[in-house]
């Protein structure tokens, strides 16, 4: 990324921030030159993660590139499979049931809920505040517990299939997440009336990691981070999939085109799903959860869109009519907003760092899932020998 | 000899001294974990005797068989000799401190300062721990540990003076001495250098939300990095007697002392009062996010010297003196 | 005033001619529109300033044979995507970047540059992005020439 003009030529320091760092909950590395405490650069290398997905989709079966797909990121699983099974659905020509897509919206929108609030508990701690970290994260395990409740897992649920849902969701669970949520609502307007009203929070978040509205959109962000900054896009209001086009419900802006309001766009997004998962509970047409559907996929190729919790997630298909696709992409929410990060960050203090990366919820796995690795030995250590040196000796 | 060796003797090595100090640093390191826990929801520490209350002990031990390492690159003989001062250096404080009745273990007029100067002295050794090594989270540490001392120090010391200036003394027995005679606590005098002094021990002990020095999410372990088995314990070790001595003195100086209160021994007295102010820090340190090292010098030179000054002229005009 | 997506495919017809090879809308908000990969910057310029569609969601490669079929997925108000489908040779795979039109592509270009070996001409810092750095040169994962065994092989190569 391009440094400031002004620093240009001047002696600064380098600091690695990752592959292993505290602030990182996964590997990547971003490495940033510092001139004093002001950061004058910053430089991604990706690809830690990376597990081959795509490749290895090409030579596996549609059913089982489900699975593969649902592998792909562990906070956001639903999210890439129904991106999955809706383009292959449309590339069969199957319309599944109106209950199916009903319930794909219910966990869909639980699992919204749970990404952001670990998303507010990380956030939390990035700027030290642990109380809040422990306190959301508590509240999580409502939201994960009711997950387990419907799909019998907390983290890769296995819901979808191709052709519908593979678990109904009875009237008595249906009232059961509607308690647990109320709760969980509770909760969040209570912390939602903290982060609105705590010095201390205010005074870290305000003003950090400025992303304006012309960037954001020059830049291609996405998902709360674009929102953040004054530009309401989301696909479930603008590209309805699912059942998003029969339920009301707000997108949510902010135009403080910072950390605060990256922050108060998540919490009320938590809101907002919360309102979302009650109503398809309450509308929850009767009918069959799936409708069965060809091995073979026709020739074709279909671009399949949704808003997962951390932005616009596109998947791309593309068929030859036998039972493997001939090439399969996945665009994650996070690789789109790297590029703004660089952004967000150049200008700023080290003391930043971590929350200004946290600030776009970065998911590594989902973005770096496209390399491929041996199967034995997945692991590399990318720094070379004069890396090592370097970091021991200059100082 | 009983009088001159052994009575002595056993009153620096057991009680009031090092035996006697080392268990208040593991317990107060307990009551501090324990509370911030159950702030946040969590249990603490809970296996190791009842609740837990061997825990931080048994972390030590722990600490203490590991493998001790010296990495490459390190000023050896700064990286072997900080943690030694870091622990020995509050535990000589404390000595100053009159826990058990009217005069400490050590005390002379003007022992005040050398208490300041620990103080300070702590902080440097901390600059050098991180300083001497090749981390550069280490370096980065360590050089926010002294700016952060730029910050805090003045107002700290003319929080201390408060109760000095009060009392007429320069020793931390005499101020205590003083507060008994009257029976009055400083504290009710003077709110605002309570409020300083509690403040900027927060900051000495590096505790949210002035842990800027080992903020874990942006610098790793900051100056601590590259330390690990008998040197971790040991500083560590320090850091719990760091909060002892936090604590003890602001008891000295502001609550009262070791008053005897009916029949409880003064030293019980003492002890309640140690661990409320280490409630107090706890809880301070649960509820707010840490601040960046700018706002927090900012901070401390816009509001809290001119707070501290302010309580000085409040005592030379007679209001609170 | 949102454009429908027939309105889209007017303007990119009534704009350019002959030079859309192809233009269909499968279904609702979904444009697919083959160019010839000479043409794009232009086109890629015109959507962006005259159509208003700034954002580019991704750009994917796919191997053809003997082309490299690169799309880039434009979105125009989030809701409706157009693709732009144009390919490339396979023995001489270069097309100019389009950074300078729309600054968020130069992540997928190296993305694709590093996949695929797809030169992007003009680009500020064409570098690999996700692959090892000891990765062997001029091996490009996703091409269909490199199966599975093939990579395996070549990682056991060079881990040994």
């Amino acid at each position: 990324m391009t440094p400031r003009k002004d620093t240009v030529g001047r002696k600064t320091t380098s600091i690695p921030v990752g592959p292993q760092h505290p602030a990182l909950k996964e590997p990547e590395s971003f490495t940033f030159e510092i001139d004093g405490e002001t950061i004058v650069d910053v430089i991604p290398r990706l690809g830690y993660v990376h597990r081959g997905i795509e490749k290895a989709m090409e030579s596996r079966t549609y059913i089982q590139n489900l699975y593969l797909a649902e592998r792909i990121c562990g906070i956001c699983s639903h999210s890439h499979t129904t991106c999955y099974a809706q383009g292959v659905e449309e590339l069969l020509d199957v319309k599944i049931p109106d209950r199916a897509n009903f319930i794909r919206v219910i966990i869909a929108e639980l699992e919204r809920i749970h990404s952001h609030m670990l998303w507010l508990g990380v956030a939390a701690h990035e700027i030290g505040f642990d109380t809040l970290f422990m306190h959301s994260w508590l509240d999580r395990e409502l939201v994960m517990d009711l997950l387990e409740l419907i799909s019998g897992n907390r983290v890769n649920y296995a819901m979808n299939t191709i052709g519908g849902v593979r678990r109904n969701i009875s009237d008595d669970g249906g009232q059961k997440v509607k308690d647990s949520l109320a709760d969980v609502e509770e909760r969040m307007k209570h912390y939602v009336e903290v982060i609105k009203t705590d010095q201390s929070i205010r005074q870290r978040t305000k003003n950090i990691g400025p992303l304006n509205c012309t960037p954001a959109a020059d830049l291609c962000a996405a998902g709360p981070t674009l929102r953040a900054s004054g530009i309401a896009r989301d696909v479930r209001k603008d590209d309805p999939y699912a059942a998003y086009g029969e339920i009301p419900f707000d997108v949510i802006s902010y135009d403080g085109c910072d950390l605060f309001s990256r922050t108060l766009v998540r919490c009320e997004e938590i809101l907002e799903a919360i309102k979302i998962t009650d109503y398809a509970i309450d509308n929850l047409p009767e009918g069959a959860i799936r409708v069965r559907a060809a091995r073979k996929v026709p020739e074709g190729r279909v671009v399949s869109r949704l808003e997962a919790p951390r932005g616009e997630l596109i998947h791309y298909c593309k068929s030859n009519g036998t039972d493997t696709p001939e090439r399969y992409k996945v665009r994650a929410p996070t690789l789109a907003n790297v590029l703004a990060l660089g952004n967000m960050l150049i200008g700023g203090n080290v003391a930043d760092i971590p929350i200004v990366l946290a600030g776009i919820d970065p998911c590594f796995s989902c973005m770096d899932r496209m390399a491929f690795v041996d199967t034995k030995s997945d692991k590399r250590w990318t720094w070379t020998q004069e890396d090592l040196q370097r970091y021991a000796l200059k100082c | 000899m009983l009088d001159t060796v052994v009575i002595p003797l056993v009153m620096f090595l057991i009680f009031p001294g090092v035996a006697f100090l080392l268990a208040m640093a593991f317990f107060l390191e307990w009551i501090d974990r324990k509370t911030v826990a159950r702030i946040q929801r969590r249990y603490g520490p809970l296996h190791t005797g009842p609740s837990g209350i061997l825990q931080p002990f048994a972390d030590f031990l722990k600490l203490l068989q590991k493998e001790d390492i010296i990495p490459t690159g390190v000023d050896k003989k700064v990286f072997i000799l900080a943690p030694i001062l870091i622990s020995a250096l509050p535990l000589t404080a404390l000595f100053l401190i009159p826990f058990a009745g009217p005069s400490a273990l050590v005390w002379f007029e003007g022992d005040l300062f050398l208490i300041m100067f620990i103080f300070t002295l702590i902080v440097l050794v901390v600059f050098l721990a991180g300083y001497c090594t090749t981390s550069r989270f280490s370096v980065i540490g360590s050089s926010r540990a002294a700016l952060q001392m730029l910050g805090y120090e003045i107002p700290m010391g003319l929080a201390m003076i408060g109760p000095a200036l009060l009392a007429g003394s320069l020793s931390i027995s005499g101020i205590g001495q003083w507060q008994m005679d009257n029976g009055i606590w400083t504290v009710l005098l003077q709110p605002l250098g309570f409020a300083i002094l509690v403040t900027c021990m927060l900051a000495e002990l590096e505790f949210v939300p002035f842990d800027i020095p080992e903020a874990e999410t942006e610098i790793v372990g900051g100056w601590r990095t590259e330390y690990g088995g008998r040197k971790l314990a040991l500083l560590k070790l320090g850091h719990d007697l760091e909060l002892v001595l936090a604590s003890a003195l602001i008891t000295a100086l502001y609550l009262g002392g070791a008053q005897q209160i009916w029949i409880i021994p003064s030293i019980f007295v003492f002890l309640a009062k140690m661990l409320l102010v280490t409630l107090l820090f706890s809880l301070l340190r649960a509820v707010f996010a840490r601040m960046s090292i700018a706002q927090m010098l900012s901070g401390m030179w816009k509001y809290m010297v001119p707070l501290a000054i302010i309580q000085i002229l409040l005592i030379q005009l007679g209001i609170g003196g | 005033m949102m454009m429908t997506e027939n309105e889209i495919v007017e303007s990119l017809k009534e704009s350019f001619g002959d030079k859309i090879l192809e233009i269909e809308s499968p279904r609702e908000r979904r444009i697919f529109s083959r160019i010839k990969q000479e043409d794009l910057k232009k086109v890629v310029a015109f959507i962006r300033d005259d159509l208003q569609i700034t954002h580019l969601s991704t750009i994917t490669a796919s191997d053809l044979g003997d082309e490299i079929e690169l799309i880039y997925h434009f979105v125009y108000e989030g809701a409706i995507v157009l693709s732009l489908v144009t390919e490339v040779p396979m023995d001489e795979p270069k097309i100019p970047t389009i950074v300078d039109i729309i600054p968020g592509s130069q992540l997928y270009e190296r993305e694709v540059y590093e996949m695929m070996g797809v030169v992007f001409e003009g680009h500020p810092n064409l570098e690999p992005l996700l692959l090892p750095e000891d990765w062997p040169k001029g091996v490009y994962p996703l091409r269909k020439e490199y199966d599975l065994e093939k990579l395996r092989e070549l990682n056991k190569d060079d881990t040994a």
